[in-house]
């Protein structure tokens, strides 16, 4: 046996290296590859959503506001006298602040939409109305989230909450997020955070983000 | 046993002893 290995001791190396680097990939590697996609996968459409806003938004203040003031009364007067779709839109435009009045224009005529677009956008995916930011739990990201959610789980007290039972039914559904709850605690997490006990959170878990 | 099929299990054995070691360092804390 110990000829074997003297003899053979650079492929035993290697497989040790080959093993441990293959735990590495698993432990850590594959982790992170998993937040960079839930990531990509979390900002996907807002930035569409919010140039649809822009595209939307009526042009005429950002137009008259490079126009010299006879030039801006002049449009005003054309477009008043053909009765266009947005007249009072462009009378409110003839003021030299028309920079500013983003929300004139939405209130005039077609600038309905884009209001509509711009109420919309700022909610961040993380913050959910009626509900806790349940990311501030280290190891549940976005995509985890998002499935809590389509279980109607939305706040600490929910989650601080849970029996073994509970965590074996929900852990069922988190697919490849399976066996998260138990290894990242996120039950004593979800209680510490609940009671906003930040030192004792940070002492048991790290620094909160 | 033949040599070769002892070096394989030696090669086995030092694999799981590294997917072993991986997981002390890198996976037992998360």
């Amino acid at each position: 046996m110990a000829e074997i290995v003297q003899a053979n001791w650079l492929l035993i190396v290697g497989a040790l290296v080959i093993g441990l680097l293959v735990a590495w990939w698993i432990f850590v590697a594959s982790r992170r590859t998993t937040v960079q996609l839930e990531d990509t996968d979390d900002s996907e459409g807002k930035p569409a959503k919010r140039n649809q806003a822009l595209i939307d938004a009526p042009p005429a203040a950002r137009k008259d506001a490079d126009l010299p003031a006879g030039k801006v009364s002049q449009a005003a007067e054309i477009a008043a006298s053909a009765a266009s779709p947005g007249p009072a839109s462009a009378a409110a435009n003839t003021d030299a602040t028309a920079a500013a009045p983003l929300g004139t224009d939405a209130e005039a005529g077609d600038g309905t939409p884009m209001a509509a677009a711009l109420n919309k956008t700022p909610a961040p995916a993380a913050t959910p109305s009626g509900g806790d930011d349940l990311t501030r739990i280290k190891g549940v990201g976005p995509k985890l989230v998002a499935l809590l959610h389509d279980m109607d789980v939305r706040s600490f007290a929910d989650i601080a909450a849970w029996s073994d039972a509970d965590i074996d039914r929900v852990d069922a559904q988190l697919g490849r997020f399976q066996g998260r709850i138990r290894r990242d605690n996120w039950v004593e997490q979800a209680r510490l955070l609940q009671t906003g006990d930040k030192a004792a959170y940070e002492a048991k878990f790290g620094r909160t983000s | 046993m033949p040599i070769w099929m002892e070096v394989l299990v030696l090669m086995l054995l030092a694999y799981a002893v590294g997917l072993g070691l991986g997981w002390a360092i890198w996976g037992r804390d998360t």
